[in-house]
């Protein structure tokens, strides 16, 4: 799966929102393209379990669930919420609520002696949460087989993370971590939709 | 049987089943009442966690979507209200969000702080059944009215696919 197939798909969705077909939000990535398909190809496993936020059309279809059943639920109106058991991946469109639930799922991973891992997409405002310290010093105390990816934006709808934080917390060596600047907006397509 | 001693019989019975582990605050240490609940359980089955309300909530939740069967232990109803995103918009909207995909099991209990002989004051012995009952829609809620109750309702927490949150009464625990 290439750049253009993930732009193409997110495309569609973009015109087929813009034509009121899909009457739920969506949220639309772009210009993330390279940092995902690295991360999926060159250290998720298809037996991993993925957890995300409401922007996560590229990472389902990075790992693994099929083009059209995604389509088709995002136009039934589950873009926030995409979800499947294989592959196993849960989205929730509530700031740092994945978290905690990616947390239990790698302690069971543990507890059953299962050889996957948990990977665990958040934005930066999540990862200045308290919710996410617990969740970082809990996994990494005990050795859980948890991996964080941080996707950097610096916004959250259209907030600013480094104004309103007053800053920005350095991110440790062991939590993944890239920057980019989304051509959308926060949801929506930037243009007017008659539904 | 008495009151807690229905409660240790369900808990040992609970203990039995390969999937199920008890986590929660005081849940390996002494310190509340759910404690001497447990004491009989083998210290293998119990993991004693922060106090993360939220933190554990979600931990529970993200267990039973891998097949365990978490007795999630709050000691004071009080203190579930720490953990309501994880319980209100995750737990009980899964099956939902998720069409039937996801059902995790949780089998959470809490307890309606004593009065009597002393009072735990206005913040550790409040009754939010009802407004619980309101918000939550996939999570069965159960109160623990009398001691004949206890055992058929942990196991059907236990046999069903849902989570259920059962409702103890600390007063109970010496008068009935």
């Amino acid at each position: 799966m290439d750049k253009q197939y993930l732009i193409d798909f997110e495309t569609e969705v973009k015109e087929r929102y813009e034509a009121g077909e899909i009457k739920a939000p969506v949220h639309l990535s772009s210009n993330n393209e390279d940092a995902l398909i690295e991360i999926f190809g060159a250290h998720i496993d298809e037996d991993d379990w993925v957890f995300c936020s409401w922007r996560n059309h590229y990472h389902a279809l990075l790992h693994g669930i099929p083009r059209d059943t995604l389509m088709d639920m995002i136009v039934r109106g589950k873009s926030m919420s995409v979800y499947s058991d294989k592959p196993k991946f849960y989205s929730s469109s509530i700031v740092g609520g994945i978290l905690p639930i990616a947390l239990g799922t790698a302690m069971s991973i543990k507890m059953k002696e299962e050889k996957n891992k948990v990977w665990c997409f958040i934005g930066d405002m999540t990862f200045e949460t308290g919710l996410f310290y617990e969740t970082y010093k809990y996994a990494r105390n005990f050795e859980l087989p948890l991996e964080f990816v941080v996707e950097d934006n610096n916004l959250s709808t259209n907030t600013p993370v480094d104004e309103t934080w007053g800053g920005k917390q350095t991110v440790p060596a062991d939590v993944y971590h890239y920057e980019y600047k989304s051509d959308y907006p926060h949801h929506g397509t930037g243009n007017w939709v008659l539904f | 049987m008495k009151y807690k001693d229905e409660l240790i019989r369900s808990m040992e019975w609970l203990a039995e089943k390969d999937d199920t582990t008890f986590i929660g605050q005081s849940v390996a240490y002494s310190g509340n009442a759910i404690y001497n609940t447990l004491k009989t359980i083998d210290i293998d089955k119990r993991i004693e966690v922060p106090v993360f309300e939220e933190t554990q909530m979600g931990m529970c939740t993200g267990m039973a979507m891998n097949g365990i069967v978490p007795i999630c232990c709050f000691p004071r109803f009080d203190f579930i209200l720490r953990c309501m995103d994880a319980l209100v918009n995750h737990l009980d909207k899964m099956q939902h969000m998720t069409e039937g995909t996801f059902k995790p099991k949780v089998i959470m209990r809490t307890s309606i702080g004593s009065t009597n002989p002393l009072d735990g004051g206005i913040q550790h012995t409040q009754d939010y059944t009802d407004p619980i009952m309101r918000m939550l829609h996939e999570v069965n809620v159960v109160s623990l009215n009398e001691p004949e109750q206890i055992f058929p309702e942990f196991e059907e927490a236990y046999n069903t696919d849902c989570s259920t949150l059962l409702i103890e009464w600390g007063d109970y625990y010496n008068e009935k």
